[in-house]
């Protein structure tokens, strides 16, 4: 069972929820399974460029990526690249 | 009858209200986080729709039944593989005819237009726009290559696309025909092409048939042939021939108002001052319609910021605040400020 941990705006589209506990053999198929998905993904299915993903507190980019193993209580946690304005 | 203006900001979405057009009482932010391009009340059944993008998280649709107190995200909205183009942004909403209940559409970047069938729940893609046989030849704005204006007139259908020009469907949008001759692209090698003009807002007049009028990055025009033809009349007493905004009387053809920004260079309010011009002659000259209006300004007022109704004029400036006329004495009253930049103003009725 892994933690998904997501920003105030996709809980707020996620009706308020803002950690999912669940089972995921890897990265990509967690955050697939979030009722978020469609924001966190474009419709090439690619991983939106200013979206960070971080597991047990290490960038995902730099790490095995979406398709990596996860582990049990794993936790993941979505953050939004620093941009804006 | 009260009014509700939806106001779209680079941080949210307002919602002004107004028993008399004098007093404003301010709700908001909705949808924090989000940068609400426009949004609107659908006339036809009082949801409030709003093109809603994010840095972070794309380009979506929101719907509320309740006036914003609880939002549904569209389901599917994107761009086919084989286009391989993907959705930028979310741009215009336009509810559907009378006798389309469910239908509305919605303008997108790179220059897209969908179609809804199920209030915004599903979007399929107009692919007579996506696959014109011009699109090579479009080039996209500062604001992205949008598609702005959607205009549906008895079985026409208008759309304009920075910077593609106008285009006209006469099959509910299954084949578009460019209609851009007379009107300048000064910006191109080519003065007046076929297309790749820069169309700030196009509106059609509800009651005149075959009259639509355009501001543009090179001039305002006005057509009395669904298109085919423009004149252009910005020579006619306007102080430039730069601006987005647009807004008509329901009541009068012949009137239109815009709000001129010192030149394509130079994007703030012509003169140092912050100037709405009204013609009542259908463009053949136009007079400063400012009452109220502060003498000393340099803002801008973005395509979405200009709105109208039967009873008034709406708009709101890029530096946060929302300006509201009435018809009967054109004075102008400050209904908000300090709210975070302007992007688009509605106006629908307050029930």
């Amino acid at each position: 069972m892994a933690v998904v941990v997501v920003p105030t705006v996709l809980a707020a589209e996620a009706g308020g929820q803002k950690r999912f506990e669940l089972e995921a053999e890897t990265l990509g198929e967690a955050l697939r399974a979030l009722p978020i998905a469609d924001l966190l993904f474009d419709e090439r299915g690619e991983l939106r460029r200013l979206l960070n993903v971080y597991v047990d507190g290490t960038d995902a980019r730099g790490s095995g990526g979406l398709d990596g193993p996860l582990r049990p209580r794993a936790e993941v946690r979505v953050v939004g690249a620093i941009a804006g304005g | 009858m009260g009014v509700l203006i939806p106001v779209g900001t680079r941080k949210g979405l307002f919602l002004l209200r107004s028993g008399d057009r004098e007093r404003w009482e301010l709700d908001g932010p909705l949808l924090p986080g989000w940068s609400v391009y426009h949004a609107i009340v659908d006339p036809r059944d009082g949801v409030l729709y709003a093109c809603t993008n994010s840095f972070f998280y794309g380009a979506t649709v929101h719907r509320s039944n309740d006036l914003g107190e609880t939002w549904e995200r569209a389901e599917e909205l994107g761009l086919p593989e084989e286009s391989g183009l993907a959705l930028a942004a979310t741009w215009h909403l336009e509810p559907g005819r009378a006798r389309e209940p469910d239908t509305l559409w919605l303008g997108g970047d790179p220059a897209v237009l969908f179609r809804s069938d199920d209030g915004s729940a599903t979007w399929e893609v107009n692919r007579g726009l996506l696959e014109h046989p011009t699109r090579e030849r479009w080039q996209p704005g500062a604001g992205g290559l949008c598609c702005h204006s959607i205009q549906l007139v008895d079985g026409r259908m208008y759309a304009a696309i920075s910077a593609a020009g106008s285009f006209r469907s006469e099959d509910d949008g299954a084949t578009w025909t460019p209609i851009n001759a007379g009107v300048a692209a000064d910006f191109l090698p080519e003065k007046y092409p076929e297309v790749g003009q820069c169309v700030h807002k196009l509106l059609s007049h509800p009651a005149r048939e075959g009259r639509l009028w355009q501001q543009n990055h090179c001039g305002v025009y006005r057509s009395d042939d669904h298109g085919d033809t423009w004149e252009r009349l910005d020579g006619n007493g306007l102080p430039s021939d730069f601006g987005f905004g647009l807004a008509l009387d329901p009541a009068d053809p012949d009137v239109a108002y815009v709000i001129p920004e010192q030149s394509a260079e130079h994007r703030y309010t012509a003169d140092g001052r912050l100037g709405v011009y009204r013609t009542g002659d259908a463009g053949a000259s136009w007079e400063l319609a400012a009452d109220g209006l502060p003498e000393r300004a340099w803002v801008a007022v973005l395509r979405e910021g200009f709105a109208f109704d039967e009873d008034g004029l709406y708009f709101g400036t890029q530096s946060g605040s929302v300006w509201a006329s009435r018809r009967d004495d054109g004075a102008w009253t400050e209904a908000a400020r300090d709210l975070p930049p302007v992007l688009s103003v509605e106006v629908a009725e307050w029930p």
